[in-house]
């Protein structure tokens, strides 16, 4: 069980309104360094919208981001990865006509300093940040249990490896936080429980998750903290057993019984 | 399956390839690179042009084209960009090499440089603030680029305007090897040259992060930049890169052809290079190579049926579009380690 530390991610207030729609309505939200975070809510509560702040791909309305002591507000997408953030895809993004291994690789040049002019000539750097990158990326693939597909096309690779060729992906760029989206959609059951070790195995790494899931018994196996969103407004933030019988929770899930109303 | 290897030609001699050793692939380069270097003295076969000289011909068209091609499929093909102003940069060059070797003493060897700083400067200032653009946009900004261009040397002063300008230098012997209009079997070399330069330069990038972060652009952008790729950054040297190829063509161009004028470097040329590169197959080396070959010999090989010259042209085009929709030769990639696992079971 690795050690809960200090808060790595904090997301004061942020609201983000598209229009007149409001997906996040004053988020408190602060992810601590080492644990596994779960972020759950019904179908449009928001959660990928949160994913989407951090990451920069919205600019929330107003509120604000810190992740590690920086704030996020104005980073562009690559410099936010080159923070320290990394995410997976709800609806896999792989490039298909990459191999398992240039995948990665791709990822794990986001630390490197070599660019097109150490490329062409074959400058030291280039060459060493090459094979180290090469050997990272080999590692991870090892780590997250799919070298075996190193060579294959990232298009060709069945559903489930392709799912955790996302996860490899986005360790590739070294991150300390982790975002999960979605990861274990479409599984089944025993294909999550190997997923859940995976991302146990994952935080032991030393990396710190956020996790996006609609699966319950995964979550609850699985995560420190929960938090519960639903139509953008943060509803319960607790350990899981607490979160799992919580009225509110329970009410956004299932709706409100027809005689209680 | 074994059959079937020999009958796609492209897997076979990547198989070749692949199991041939160091000594092996160099025979087989140098071997390849004497046999195109003898081309200009085939001109009596059946290969010969009816009107156009041979060797003239494979400097230009042929030669050129693929030479543009290559430096366009940096752009369309490796990063995925529609670039319809390509022109717009060999015009560039073949104004550098114009303007400076009938002003200056400079000579075309000097100048090519020159030429291509001025293409690949262009490249960056048309690249900064368009690049933000995708797909169709991009192509209608690039596309204006190249009308732009053209529109500003045919209405300068500097330019001669609509004239064009002539006595431009020709090159200067190198050693023994002279530069001549009646046999322009050196051109052909120097064009040569300058190809496997290319070719050099795209094989080295697209095994290594620049090659990376084009294929990761070109087939997801958004992913790209969320796993920490600098899109705009590598988009811009694409494009810039693209834009050197251009221009070396454009001042080699001008120092052959010893005349140029503004009606050189419409949009055609821009559709026609693109043509090239589809024809033949969008990011893959050989493909655009064999495409521009044939797109350049072509309408030169049948000039004998004169007025129904691009009547043919166009069928052959439409036909072989028709057959084979990615093109002469496919960009696909081989998933080396399954093919090995195979052959060995």
């Amino acid at each position: 069980m690795a050690k809960i530390g200090k808060t790595l991610l904090k997301l004061d207030n942020v609201t983000m309104k598209f229009g007149g729609v409001t997906a996040l309505n004053g988020v408190n939200l602060e992810v601590k360094e080492g644990e596994i975070l779960a972020l759950i809510g019904p179908n449009g509560a928001g959660k990928t919208t949160v994913f989407n702040v951090i990451t920069g791909v919205y600019k929330q309305t107003s509120g604000i981001v810190d992740f590690d002591g920086t704030s996020l507000g104005n980073q562009k997408r690559f410099q936010v990865t080159a923070l320290g953030v990394a995410r997976t895809f709800q609806n896999i993004r792989l490039w298909g006509d990459m191999t398992a291994l240039e995948n990665v690789i791709t990822a794990t040049d986001v630390h490197k300093k070599s660019g097109v002019v150490g490329a062409l000539f074959g400058l030291p750097r280039a060459r060493r940040e090459e094979s180290e990158n090469r050997e990272r990326a080999m590692e991870i693939l090892r780590f997250i249990g799919i070298d075996e597909y190193s060579d294959r096309l990232a298009k060709n690779l069945p559903y489930g490896v392709q799912r955790r060729l996302e996860i490899a992906r986005a360790l590739g760029t070294s991150p300390k936080l982790l975002l999960l989206d979605e990861p274990a959609a479409g599984f089944n059951p025993a294909e999550k429980v190997e997923l859940a070790a995976t991302i146990k195995k994952v935080r032991d790494a030393g990396y710190t998750v956020l996790l996006i899931e609609h699966d319950m018994s995964l979550i609850m196996g699985i995560s420190d903290r929960v938090v519960v969103l639903d139509f953008g407004t943060k509803i319960a933030d607790d350990i899981p057993s607490v979160v799992q019988n919580d009225p509110r929770v329970i009410e956004a899930y299932l709706g409100v019984p027809a005689d209680a109303s | 399956m074994k059959i079937r290897n020999y009958w796609n030609l492209r897997d076979y001699g990547a198989n070749i390839w692949e199991n041939a050793g160091r000594p092996v692939r160099v025979a087989i380069v140098l071997v390849s690179i004497v046999l195109v270097g003898l081309l200009p003295f085939t001109g009596g076969s059946f290969l010969a042009t009816p009107i156009a000289s041979f060797d003239a011909v494979l400097v230009y068209p042929v030669g050129m084209f693929v030479l543009m091609s290559l430096g366009l499929n940096i752009v369309v093909g490796k990063s995925g960009m529609l670039d319809l102003g390509y022109v717009a940069f060999f015009a560039i060059g073949a104004y550098t090499m114009a303007i400076l070797g009938t002003t200056t003493k400079l000579n075309t060897w000097e100048i090519m440089p020159i030429g291509i700083a001025f293409a690949m400067i262009a490249g960056v200032l048309l690249g900064i603030p368009t690049l933000r653009l995708r797909g169709d946009y991009l192509a209608i900004v690039t596309l204006g680029f190249g009308e732009i261009v053209r529109l500003v040397v045919l209405n300068s002063t500097w330019s001669k305007g609509p004239n064009g300008i002539a006595n431009i230098p020709m090159p200067p012997h190198i050693g023994p090897l002279k530069f001549e209009l009646e046999n322009q079997r050196v051109f052909f070399w120097v064009v040569m040259a300058m190809i496997l330069l290319t070719i050099w330069m795209i094989r080295r990038l697209s095994v290594r992060r620049p090659g990376r972060a084009w294929e990761a652009i070109r087939q997801d952008e958004d992913a790209a930049e969320l796993m920490g790729v600098p899109t705009l950054k590598y988009k811009i040297w694409s494009f810039t890169l693209g834009a050197a190829v251009g221009g070396a063509a454009g001042v080699l161009y001008a120092s052959k052809n010893l005349y140029i004028a503004p009606e050189m470097f419409t949009l055609n040329v821009s559709i026609l290079i693109l043509a090239c590169v589809v024809f033949g197959g969008i990011g893959n080396i050989w493909g655009v190579v064999i495409g521009a070959t044939v797109l350049g010999y072509l309408p030169d090989r049948i000039r004998f049926i004169s007025d129904a010259r691009l009547l043919v042209f166009g069928l052959v085009l439409v036909i072989v579009m028709n057959f084979r929709p990615d093109g002469l030769l496919p960009r696909k990639k081989r998933e080396k380690a399954i093919v090995k696992r195979e052959a060995n079971a």
